[in-house]
This record gives structure tokens, C-alpha cells and sequence, in this order.
């Protein structure tokens, strides 16, 4: 899956390129920005963020042998803390989004690999106790390992939600296969954090070469929107009512457009089995990252799904044009609603109390 | 090419399905609907829909060839002008959009077939006067001669404006090949309008299998947002700065969702933008898109990223989406102006509809 190793390497390069522009945090952590603290009406509110990446290395010894030996490189953590200090962002939920160790045939070797994520996910989170919160990394191929392996993040390591890809090499999450998993997830209530990469499973190899970065730019929302709409129109949602799903990048096209996708069902031989209608599933189980970037596409997202759906996401350490800002300086948000996207909702999804 | 023929038969079976529906048992006396006309305060409005597909029978022109089931056209074109009455619709801009003619590799055979729909439909218009425009069918596979037959059917055959799919044989229509049919359709200030097929072109062989029908519901918008892009990156729009072009569907993806779009230069290494301007600015002057969000927060969503001129009345007739004249008309966001503009003043100047 060239695909995905891309991804791992573009955060790589991302990370570094990010830091040198932040005035090299690396090597001066003396002169480390002040903390941006942010106030709603001169009232202190909490800025948490969903959409963190951590592409974490893995250690040798864990994968000696196997076809991922590459994945022994990443970047580190450590400079994370002034990048969220410098943004406003009080709170990074951190996850693995490379999905890389779907490919591991062997139980062992997959179940090792997410305990790895787990435990240094639990590490940082020991160490900034009130900064970074980890979400849970699983085998997905293995669905009823992957149920087990998030029980026990949750129970061991102090995991507050979970992230999954689009697709597990190729198949549809909303296939019978996987129920395992969204059952589990949907028992404990653990937020279930979507990331897309590219749209592999759909798309024809190299269709989205060329100007622009389209492999990104399209392909991302285009996979979010598919594995939305396949747990919409295949009834996983109706299986799994208290299931909290949260599409990256404003969860791709689905709520943009959710014209079409509305009146899908009314259509003749459309063999929907739905027991709702797709906005009815927008406004309840599904949620969706700030990153459309402008008043407008959040005035948009918010008037789609509710301000109870909408929760902050930055995409760090990719430099994307994110900031606080077009959610505190928006026009048609009233403060609470401010509040509840920049962190309220958060509080209540990842369980963070103090 | 799975898609584009589906797309055909579907035409012709809505057609009929549409029609039986709107006017009770096939062959009896019906009495004609009235017709609904439609006034914004007071004032008397020609409504024009973009987005009217139709298929028109060639008989002899593909008779021995491969493509001879798929000109078999139901017109059915009274029934039409009833369904149009029902709906308020004044004008609809015909077009025959399975493409299914650019998979002809004979330049001869291409030739025919496009002029025998341009002169067939341009004798419909003739047989219902005011009622109906048609868009010119050119084919796209062999670029000059495309160019010579929209000429020919704006000239010829009074065509307004000329309709295409979202890639020819899975090539994009940004490819420097594709230069003198834009160069043309700019040249003469044609109205192009792009209709999508499933965006067969870049999508895997089975990928939209399953439930919901989202091989139209995602495919249909992902291959105009794909084709619009294509063509505002790859800078078709700085090359031709006349050129318009309408994308079906409230133009995909692209308008409701363009903020991604349009950080893209900035942001993605590599990107290699030969884009002059930001995306939202072809998006505010040379692209097109019809009013088919099928919600008031859709549309007013699209409003505030395209503007009002940018913005024209589309029905997807005779297929039987959810639409209605009173999206426009009960818009507490539009004032009446603008409300003239959608329904019909964009598309009175664009298709140069005088009487």
C-alpha cells in the first residue's frame, strides 16, 4: 500500500518542516511562545483537539523481520507541547492514523504493535496528564481482537476514544465482519476518531495524480464520505445507537453536500434498509472535525449538524491553515455554542473531567 | 463503459416512468395539467432549467454498427410539455448527455450521429416554440472536429450552449488535446454543461456496489468535482477566460466543500498549481452550477460561496429528484432580483433566450 507509506512519510517531513518554521522549538525550549490561553466573553474555556497525529515509530525489536521495518522511523513527540501552547490548544487527542499494521497477517505481531501505540499513548498521557489524551490504536483485520485490544486500552491505559481508517485493506467497515468491534466500541461509549488516506480502496491507481495534491485534497473527503455513507445506508448505526463516529477534515463531503445523500433513500430501488433518514444520523451519531477552514464552511457544518456535532481538529502537525479563530470570531455561534465546538463536546465524548 | 450506457437506458426508462405517473394509463385522453406560471411580486417569470436530459432516435445513422441499441431514443415530447407545465418550467435546455457516441472511433460515424441529434433537436424546439432550447452534442474524441460541429450546430441548428461528460475515454479534459474545442466554446460564447457518469473514469470496477445507490449519490458529484478541478488547476480557466462552464448537480462536491480546495497551492508540497487566480475566484466568474441541493441551507450555503449569477435553475428531468421552483421562490435569504436571477435571468442571457 504505497499509499500509505506515503502518508507516513509526508508527516515525517511535515513535522520538521512545522518545527523550523516555529522557530526551531527543538533545540530552544527556553525560548519556548507563551501559552495562548483563550477566553469567550472573558470566560477561560478549554480548546480541545481531535485530530492530532502522532505517526509513532516502532521498535526494532517489535517488527525485526517483517515486511514493516520501515515504521522503526518516525518523528518523537517532544515537541508537540509548545505547538499546542503556541495554537491555544489545551488538549490533543493523539492518535496513530498510518493503519499500517492492518496489513500484519499474524495475531501476535498485530495485538504487539497496538499495545505498543497503547502504552506509549498512555506514557505521554502520564506525563501531561492535563495536555494529551490518547486514543486507541486496534487490528481492525481482527475484529474480535480488535474489541478485546480497545477494552483494554481503555481499562489499562487510560485510552479515551479510538481511531480507524476508512476501509480495512479494501473492505468496507460496515460489512457483518466488523460488528465485534462496533459493538464494543459502542458499549464502553468510546468515541470512534475516522481518519481517511487517500481513498486507495476506491480509487484506480494514480487517478489522482497531477496539479494540485488531489491524492489529498479529494481523495480524503471522498473516503470519509464513502465509509460515512456505507454505516448510514448498511444499517450500522441502527445496530449500534449509542455509536459515536467523528469524520476527519468536517467529515469529508457527507455534511457539505447532504442534499443528495438525503433523498437517496426516496428514490426507487435504492435497497435501503435505514430506519432513519441520513440528517437524522448527522445531527445524533456522527461528528465531525472544524477543518473547513472558513466562517462560512463552519456556518455550513453547524447549520447541517448541529453545534453538538462540530468539535476542533487541527490536522497537527500538517500545515494547514488552522487556528482558533474562525470559531471564536464567527458571526452566527453564540458563545456556548463557541464553547461547546472548541471543547465542550469534547470534555464530555473523551471524559475529561478536570 | 457500464456506467454511461445504464445512464442511457435510464433516460429512456425514467422517461416513460416519469410521463405514466404524472398523466394515468398510457394512451388514454388526459386533460392537459394547468400550467403553472410562475410571478415573483407580481411580475411574470420565464422559468429555464439547465438540466433536462432527453435521447433522440438516430434509426439509420448507427444501423450495423455496435452502437445501434443505443440510439433508440423515447422522446415522448408532449408528455414533457405537460410535466414542464405541472413543474412552472418555461424553457428547458435539452441535452443528450449518455455519451455513449464518444466511444466511436470513426470520425464519419462520430460526425453523423452528433449532427443527426443536433438537427433532430433542433426541429423539437421548432415544433414547440418557446419551450424548449438544445444544447449541441459534439464529438469530444476527435477535439477539432467537436470544435467544427459546435459551430456548425449554433450556426447550422440554433444550438444554445453544448453539453459534455466529465472525461472522454477516461482522459480529462484538461489535456492540452482538448484546446480547440474549449477555444471555440469560448470563442463563441457557448454555455458548456457538464453532466457526470459515476466518474467511471477514476473509480475502481465495483467500488459503488451495495446500498443506497452510491454510485449516482457520491459518483455523480465526485466526477464534476474531479473534472472542475481538473480544469481550474491545470488552468483551462486562465487559457480561455471567456469560457463557462455549468456543473450539474450544484457542480459536485466542489462549491459546497471548497475551502479545502482552495488552500490546496498553499499547503500541499508538490502541487504544481498552474492556476492564476484561487480556485473560488473561477468559482465566482467562469463556472456555473445548478440550484440541485435540494435543501434551503444548501442553497443558501451555495449563494454564500458562488453568488447569485453564478447559480441556475436545474430539474435532472426526467429522472425524479425532489425539486421545485419554490426552493427559489420561498428562499427568505434571496430577495426577489435575485430570485429572478436563479430561476431565470442567468440563463436568459447565458443561452440568449429573447422572446
Amino acid at each position: 500500500m504505497a499509499s500509505r507509506r506515503q502518508f507516513c512519510k509526508t508527516i515525517a517531513g511535515a513535522t520538521v518542516a512545522m518545527y523550523a518554521a516555529g522557530r526551531g522549538f527543538t533545540t530552544a525550549s527556553a525560548q519556548a511562545p507563551a501559552r495562548r490561553q483563550i477566553t469567550i466573553g472573558g470566560r477561560r474555556v478549554r480548546v480541545i483537539d481531535v485530530h492530532n497525529h502522532w505517526d509513532m515509530p516502532i521498535p526494532a525489536e517489535i517488527v525485526k523481520g517483517t515486511p514493516f521495518e520501515e515504521y522503526t522511523k518516525g518523528p518523537s513527540l517532544d515537541d508537540r507541547i509548545p505547538v499546542l501552547d503556541k495554537m491555544g490548544i489545551d488538549i490533543a487527542a493523539v492518535s496513530v492514523n498510518d493503519f499500517w499494521w492492518w496489513e500484519a497477517k499474524d495475531r501476535g505481531l498485530a495485538r504487539a504493535i497496538c499495545s505498543y501505540h497503547n502504552e506509549t499513548l498512555a506514557k505521554w498521557n502520564r506525563m501531561h496528564p492535563d495536555r494529551i489524551v490518547g486514543m486507541a490504536s486496534i487490528p481492525l483485520q481482527f475484529p474480535d481482537l480488535a474489541a478485546d485490544m480497545l477494552q483494554e486500552a481503555v481499562t489499562k491505559h487510560g485510552a479515551r476514544a479510538v481511531t480507524v481508517g476508512g476501509h480495512v485493506n479494501g473492505e468496507s467497515l460496515s460489512l457483518p465482519k466488523f460488528d465485534p468491534f462496533w459493538a464494543k466500541a459502542a458499549e464502553l461509549g468510546q468515541l470512534v476518531f475516522m481518519h481517511p488516506n487517500g481513498s486507495g480502496n476506491l480509487l484506480k491507481e494514480g487517478a489522482l495524480a497531477g496539479r494540485g495534491g488531489l491524492g489529498n485534497i479529494v481523495g480524503n473527503p471522498l473516503e470519509t464520505t464513502v465509509f460515512l455513507s456505507r454505516l448510514i445506508f448498511d444499517g450500522t448505526f441502527d445496530k449500534f445507537p449509542t455509536l459515536r463516529v467523528c469524520g476527519a477534515h468536517g467529515g469529508g463531503y457527507l455534511p457539505s453536500y447532504l442534499g443528495r445523500t438525503e433523498v437517496a433513500c426516496q428514490r426507487a430501488n435504492q435497497n435501503c434498509i435505514i430506519k432513519k433518514k441520513p440528517s437524522d444520523y448527522m445531527k445524533s451519531q456522527i461528528l465531525a472535525d472544524t477543518m473547513v477552514f472558513t466562517e462560512d464552511g463552519l456556518r455550513h457544518l453547524v447549520a447541517e449538524m448541529g453545534a453538538g456535532q462540530v468539535v476542533f481538529g487541527t490536522d497537527i502537525p500538517f500545515g494547514w491553515p488552522v487556528n482558533v479563530d474562525y470559531v471564536i470570531n464567527d458571526k452566527t455561534l453564540t458563545p456556548a455554542e463557541k464553547e461547546q465546538i472548541l471543547g465542550g463536546n469534547l470534555m464530555k465524548l473523551l471524559r475529561i473531567t478536570s | 463503459m457500464p456506467n454511461r450506457r445504464d445512464f442511457f437506458r435510464s433516460v429512456g426508462g425514467a422517461t416513460a416512468g416519469l410521463y405514466v405517473i404524472g398523466h394515468g394509463r398510457p394512451g388514454e385522453a388526459q386533460a392537459p395539467a394547468a400550467r403553472r406560471q410562475v410571478s415573483i411580486a407580481g411580475r411574470r417569470v420565464r422559468v429555464v432549467d439547465v438540466h433536462a436530459h432527453t435521447d433522440i432516435p438516430l434509426g439509420d445513422v448507427v444501423k450495423g454498427t455496435p452502437f445501434e441499441k443505443q440510439a433508440a431514443g423515447n422522446p415522448g415530447l408532449d408528455q414533457r410539455i405537460l410535466a414542464m407545465d405541472k413543474q412552472g418550467l418555461d424553457v428547458q435546455a435539452l441535452s443528450i448527455n449518455g455519451f455513449w457516441w464518444y466511444g466511436v472511433k470513426d470520425q464519419g460515424l462520430a460526425r453523423a450521429i452528433c449532427n443527426a441529434q443536433n438537427e433532430g433537436l433542433a426541429q423539437w424546439v421548432k415544433k414547440y416554440p418557446g419551450r424548449f432550447v438544445a444544447m449541441a452534442s459534439v464529438p469530444l474524441q476527435f477535439p477539432e472536429l467537436a470544435a467544427e460541429i459546435l459551430q456548425d450546430a449554433v450556426t447550422r441548428f440554433n444550438a444554445r450552449g453544448v453539453t459534455l461528460g466529465g472525461h472522454v475515454n477516461g482522459e480529462d479534459l484538461s489535456l492540452p488535446k482538448f484546446d480547440p474545442f474549449w477555444a471555440k466554446a469560448a470563442e463563441m460564447g457557448e454555455l458548456v454543461f457538464m453532466h457526470p457518469g459515476g466518474a467511471d473514469n477514476i473509480i475502481k470496477e465495483g467500488a459503488w456496489r451495495g446500498r443506497g445507490d452510491v454510485g449516482n449519490i457520491i459518483g455523480n458529484p465526485l466526477e464534476t468535482t474531479y473534472f472542475l478541478t481538473r480544469l481550474i488547476f491545470d488552468g483551462v480557466f486562465d487559457r480561455h477566460p471567456r469560457l463557462r462552464v455549468c456543473g450539474a448537480h450544484a457542480g459536485g462536491y466542489l462549491p459546497s466543500y471548497v475551502m479545502r480546495t482552495e488552500v490546496a497551492c498553499d499547503v500541499r508540497n508538490n502541487a504544481k498549481c498552474a492556476n492564476k487566480k484561487k480556485p473560488k475566484e473561477y468559482l465566482q466568474s467562469q463556472i456555473l452550477i445548478d440550484t440541485m441541493v435540494f435543501s434551503e441551507e444548501g442553497l443558501r450555503h451555495l449563494v454564500a460561496e458562488v453568488g447569485v449569477g453564478q447559480i441556475v435553475y436545474g430539474t435532472d428531468n426526467p429522472f425524479n429528484w425532489p425539486v421545485t421552483v419554490d426552493l427559489v421562490l420561498n428562499a427568505p435569504f434571496l430577495n426577489d432580483a435575485q430570485k429572478e436571477q436563479i430561476l431565470s435571468g442567468n440563463l436568459t442571457k447565458l443561452l440568449r433566450i429573447t422572446s
